[in-house]
């Protein structure tokens, strides 16, 4: 079993491509593009989940103005020391 | 390889290109720096997730397309001429991988590719690489705190793995279109990689608008001021350094002048480096030049700006920019004085746009490189007017109004229209801007609640502790 064309070093002048799997380039390639579109689209995905969620937390803090004064209270009780 | 001299200058210069992406990985570095020193503190991890992660994006894509599209639209394509054929950068061809340039065993390369690309194709596809992460880095800047992440990373690679590229087929290659036709010169990339850059981020931010808040009832701008402006600096400090391997990256370490040309000059040699379009120029020259053009953008921005810190960093950067695109040729003097015109140039220009048109550049990008690479590409024009493009024949000399109009292409053709498309398409989809009441409250609220929640825990733990024991 060998996955690449080096078995020895002997005629390393000779050598050209010498990954594993020389000749399935084309299908790498295949994979490689299908990686990176499906990862656009999970991570769209998992952005909108994220902001539907932020949404729906802000919300039940009583809107954008509550949570502002909340971290504004916790601002001012990280510099008491509290 | 089978002797010393062949082997010491190819891996001379393979050890060079490599050099040169360690440098420019501090450019990037200091962008990230840069963008959370900007930005608020309840956007930070989203600063800096949206500036990262275009990291690994635009690797990939300029892996899958954006390499072979430098070789391929020298020509336009079909402005000039047809596609060109460059089987050494699909990213199917055995020269995208680990290679020792002996006999192709695909039949679209010839064993003249394998000897050639095989030690240099890695390296110089991540000298340019790094140069998209520029591109698409200084957009992310302009952008901050209302950009959804996902829209950014699309447009990152629409100009990171797309527009820059064809843009550095088109002037930044020695047998490009513009080069050959308009006698473009570009040297140090003020137009390829500043300007649309600058544009791009235009397009965007029209499409995008102002951060709530900047903006008073009236129309006067806020100033949004950086949370860390330290922070900034060190950032700022950082791409200076990036800077030194961005502008070698831009040579060719050594090469026989006459040879690379093929001029008509029998038996003679010139061994030196050059630029991209194969003209003569030393180390030497650049490193006068860069200095001197950055040290005329300091002193500008710092009087102009009154000694604002953030302005006078980045003047010095528009300074370098501002010469940047005759940098090869200028003498240091020239470029000092050059460089302060730029940083004067972006200072005023990015606050009358401000003001007049109501646009919400978080860090000056648009002026810093959009304005201030446009100018340095018409600077060159006349600076270098009348000087050959390129050693080959028949190319078109340097002249104020081919480096104008290849000016215009960088910023508005191939910056601004594409960004602007892109933009409304995602607009229209509701995919750009973060919705209102996250920006509101900031984007790493669920990361900020969690931490309150954790803090407030432990110390509840604490007391429980202290009180057990007292």
């Amino acid at each position: 079993m060998a996955t690449g064309p080096v078995d020895n070093w002997l005629n390393i002048d000779t050598f050209g491509a010498i990954y594993p799997f020389v000749g399935t380039e084309m299908m790498l390639t295949i994979a490689g593009f299908a990686f990176w579109l499906i990862w656009h689209f999970k991570q769209i995905r998992k952005e909108n989940e994220e902001f539907a969620k932020d949404i729906e937390n802000i919300k039940k803090q009583g809107g954008p103005g509550a949570v502002l004064d909340d971290e504004a209270r916790r601002e001012i009780e990280d510099q008491v020391g509290q | 390889m089978d002797n010393e001299l062949t082997s010491l200058i190819t891996i001379f210069t393979e050890f060079y290109y490599w050099v040169t992406v360690v440098f420019m990985f501090l450019i990037h570095v200091g962008f990230c720096m840069y963008e959370v020193g900007a930005s608020r503190y309840k956007n930070h991890t989203h600063t800096l997730m949206k500036n990262t992660m275009l990291i690994p994006l635009v690797t990939i894509t300029f892996y899958f397309f954006g390499w072979w599209i430098y070789f391929a639209f020298v020509n336009g394509p079909w402005i000039s001429g047809p596609l060109v054929d460059a089987p050494w950068a699909t990213p199917w061809s055995e020269l995208m991988g680990t290679h020792m340039g002996g006999a192709p065993v695909q039949d679209t390369l010839t064993g003249d590719d394998t000897a050639f690309w095989a030690r240099i194709n890695g390296v110089f596809w991540a000298a340019f690489l790094l140069f998209s992460w520029t591109a698409a880095s200084i957009v992310s800047g302009a952008v901050i705190e209302r950009i959804r992440p996902s829209a950014f990373w699309i447009l990152a690679i629409v100009i990171g793995s797309f527009t820059w590229i064809i843009d550095a087929a088109w002037g930044w290659s020695w047998n490009g279109w513009m080069v050959e036709d308009l006698g473009y010169h570009d040297a140090y990339a003020s137009g390829v990689i500043h300007a649309i850059a600058g544009g791009f981020a235009l397009g965007v931010l029209l499409v995008l608008g102002p951060r709530i808040g900047k903006f008073r009832k009236d129309g006067t701008p806020r100033n949004i001021n950086p949370h860390n402006p330290w922070l900034v600096t060190i950032g700022l400090f950082l791409i200076y350094t990036g800077f030194w391997g961005f502008y070698v990256a831009c040579n060719i370490p050594m090469i026989d002048v006459y040879g690379a040309a093929m001029l008509d000059v029998e038996g003679k040699s010139f061994f030196s480096a050059t630029n991209i379009y194969l003209q003569p120029t030393t180390l030497s020259a650049i490193t006068f030049n860069f200095l001197m053009s950055l040290s005329g953008g300091l002193m500008v921005a710092y009087m102009v700006s009154d000694g604002d810190a953030f302005w006078t960093y980045s003047g010095g950067l528009a300074g370098v920019i501002g010469a940047s695109s005759g940098n090869d040729l200028y003498h240091p003097i020239q470029a000092m004085l050059i460089g302060g015109g730029g940083a004067f140039l972006a200072y005023k220009m990015h606050y009358w746009v401000e003001n007049k048109f109501k646009i919400d550049d978080a860090v000056g990008a648009v002026a810093v490189h959009g304005y201030a690479g446009f100018y340095g590409v018409c600077m060159a024009g006349f600076m270098l007017w009348g000087y050959p493009s390129s050693p080959f024949e028949g190319y078109a000399p340097i002249t104020p109004w081919g480096n104008f109009i290849g000016a215009v292409i960088m910023f508005f053709v191939l910056g601004f229209v594409p960004a602007w498309i892109v933009s409304k398409i995602l607009n229209g989809m509701g995919m750009l801007r973060i919705p209102r009441e996250i920006e509101m409250v900031g984007l790493d609220i669920n990361h900020e609640s969690l931490r309150a929640m954790e803090a407030d825990e432990v110390a509840k733990a604490v007391r429980e502790e202290a009180r057990a024991g007292s």
